[in-house]
């Protein structure tokens, strides 16, 4: 305790320190969320200075409008589809790497690499490979006989979203991976002899000891799924545009091109809010599972 | 036994292989394809193209992430300072108010950052690029660093504060030659995550002249049509615009590694 009075000193101190940070980060980004929480509730066009306080119209528009359900929908699959199968290739990949056998590293270089490499460049590569007539991906399949499987996998509702999360898994399974990978390092070794002097095979200690003593890793991978298709802009930008119609439009895609496109800034802070509210939720989740931990 | 274990190794390796595979043939098929047609000609014709300066190009988002990324590291080794090493009222809430930003996606708040920098007249400016992705970068940057100094004891500051050290003598010739190995942390995840910015850039950017790698990226895909050569073209493009950021990944890799996982295991 005598260690706490000596630090208490401080009084005015701690304050300075903290200035650049709150004023750059802190405020900038509580401005932001105040200035959308305002003009929700306003005609704004987004680019000039003036608007009229209007109620509640945004929201009851919003609440009516048919692609705002599609957006959260989207995003929705698009979460579930990721996240449980990034979660599984990535646990799958770190135990395998985690053998240490030659070369392993090399492996998770390459399972990495595409985290170092933007979004956009990943998305642009793919929507070459993934196009309908000069694609690699459908000469691939016609040269090997399954050309009746040849799609226009961006082009096509039915696939169009389902492209998209296959790359956002290409891009991130990396992520998973090394997050297991830091989680596997701390299980105990001992347990794992346990279990082999046993006579466990691989599959038992994979989901009785590795799978169960990794589970906050598996949860915060969940958490940070959620906040992760919450922040999707740049892939669906890239790949469709939120198109063909809207049957890829997301959240961010949507409130963009309102607020930008079409000048109803009003209109997009709503959705901005309806963002930010699933944010807020899913954080104090998030603290709650830290607490229970 | 020992049959058993050639068989388990085997496994692993096809199983991984069979991964690696899907994981590199997008590298492989982009490589390959960009020298199609016209070979090493298609890489001179993105450098020497009329729009965009290659050159410039890169000297920007180079600019940007290196000034965000110096920027984000030293206001948040100030705040982790004080966070981790003093006591003092509202720290909890403050520590929380920041940590919440985390979850805060830059896309939900376009049209107030677009209006802002539209009038303060930073449009087309460095400042409306590293402003944002400085604040967005911070707060979890933040946290991997107080995370950090909570495991330096307090008694080196406090043997320190005996000795007659300052509080800002604590932070630049104790806690600072500490954390070297976090800086290179949260330095190379910033660096990496500005660079890949795509959305503050398209927002904030108008001419040729300021476009970042990933805007220009997007311009080359708009552009081209889908003939071989232009299809090859393309992907020598996006190598180029990549280039850079592979390059700081293979020699960062592990600060790149333990940045996200020190990000992903305290959130």
């Amino acid at each position: 305790m005598t260690t706490r009075t000596r630090i208490t000193r401080y009084k005015f101190e701690p304050y300075l320190y903290l200035v650049p940070i709150i004023v750059i980060s802190g405020f900038f980004i509580y401005y932001c969320i105040g200035f959308t929480a305002i003009t929700s509730f306003t005609d704004w066009d987004g680019m000039t200075s003036s608007f009229h306080f209007i109620g509640f119209e945004n929201y009851k528009e919003l609440f009516t409008d048919n692609v705002f359900f599609v957006a959260l929908r989207n995003n929705l699959i698009f979460f579930v589809g990721t996240v449980f199968v990034q979660a599984a290739l990535g646990l799958l990949i770190a135990v395998l790497v985690n053998y240490r056998l030659p070369g392993s590293n090399l492996y998770k270089s390459v399972f990495f690499l595409p985290i170092s490499m933007a979004p956009v460049i990943i998305s642009s590569i793919f929507r070459i490979i993934l196009d309908p007539n000069v694609g690699d991906l459908n000469n691939l399949l016609r040269s090997i006989g399954l050309g009746n499987l040849a799609k226009a996998w961006l082009g096509d509702p039915q696939y169009a979203l389902f492209s998209i999360i296959v790359v956002n898994i290409f891009q991130w399974m990396g992520f998973s991976m090394i997050i297991y990978y830091g989680g596997l390092i701390s299980i105990p070794k001992d347990i794992y002899e346990a279990a082999t002097i046993d006579g466990a095979s691989f599959w038992q200690t994979l989901f009785h000891i590795t799978i169960p003593m990794l589970r906050t890793t598996t949860t915060m991978l969940i958490v940070l799924g959620i906040v992760g298709s919450l922040k999707t802009f740049d892939i669906v930008m890239l790949l469709t545009r939120g198109g063909p119609g809207r049957s890829t439009e997301f959240l961010n895609t949507y409130l963009y091109k309102k607020a930008i496109e079409e000048f109803h800034g009003g209109y997009a802070s709503s959705i901005g809010v309806m963002i930010l509210l699933i944010a807020v939720v899913m954080s104090i989740l998030q603290l709650k599972l830290n607490k229970d931990e | 036994m020992n049959t058993s274990k050639i068989g388990t190794k085997f496994a692993i390796y096809a199983i991984l292989t069979f991964f690696l595979i899907l994981w590199a043939y997008p590298v492989y098929v982009a490589v390959t394809k960009s020298f199609n047609v016209g070979g090493l000609n298609n890489y001179k014709a993105v450098i020497t193209n009329k729009n965009i300066n290659y050159f410039r190009v890169v000297f920007n988002s180079l600019l940007i992430s290196i000034a965000t990324t110096l920027i984000v590291v030293l206001i948040t080794t100030l705040g982790a300072y004080a966070f981790s090493k003093m006591r003092f009222h509202g720290r909890n809430v403050l520590y929380i108010l920041l940590l919440a930003c985390l979850a805060v996606p830059a896309a939900a708040v376009t049209s107030p950052m677009f209006f802002t920098v539209k009038s303060l007249h930073l449009m087309n400016t460095y400042l409306a690029l590293i402003l944002p992705l400085t604040a967005f970068n911070a707060p979890m940057m933040l946290m991997i660093v107080r995370t950090y100094f909570d495991g330096v004891p307090d008694e080196i500051i406090e043997a320190a504060t005996i000795d007659g050290c300052s509080s800002f003598g604590i932070y630049t010739r104790i806690l600072m030659p500490l954390s070297t190995p976090v800086i290179a942390n949260i330095g190379t995840l910033t660096f990496v995550y500005s660079w890949n910015d795509y959305l503050i850039p398209l927002l904030f950017t108008r001419n040729e002249n300021m476009y970042t790698v990933t805007l220009a990226a997007t311009y080359f895909m708009d552009t081209q049509n889908q003939t071989a050569a232009m299809v090859a073209q393309l992907y020598a493009a996006l190598i180029l615009m990549t280039i850079p950021s592979v390059i700081v990944y293979l020699f960062a890799q592990k600060y790149l590694q333990m940045g996200i996982t020190a990000g992903a295991v305290k959130s």
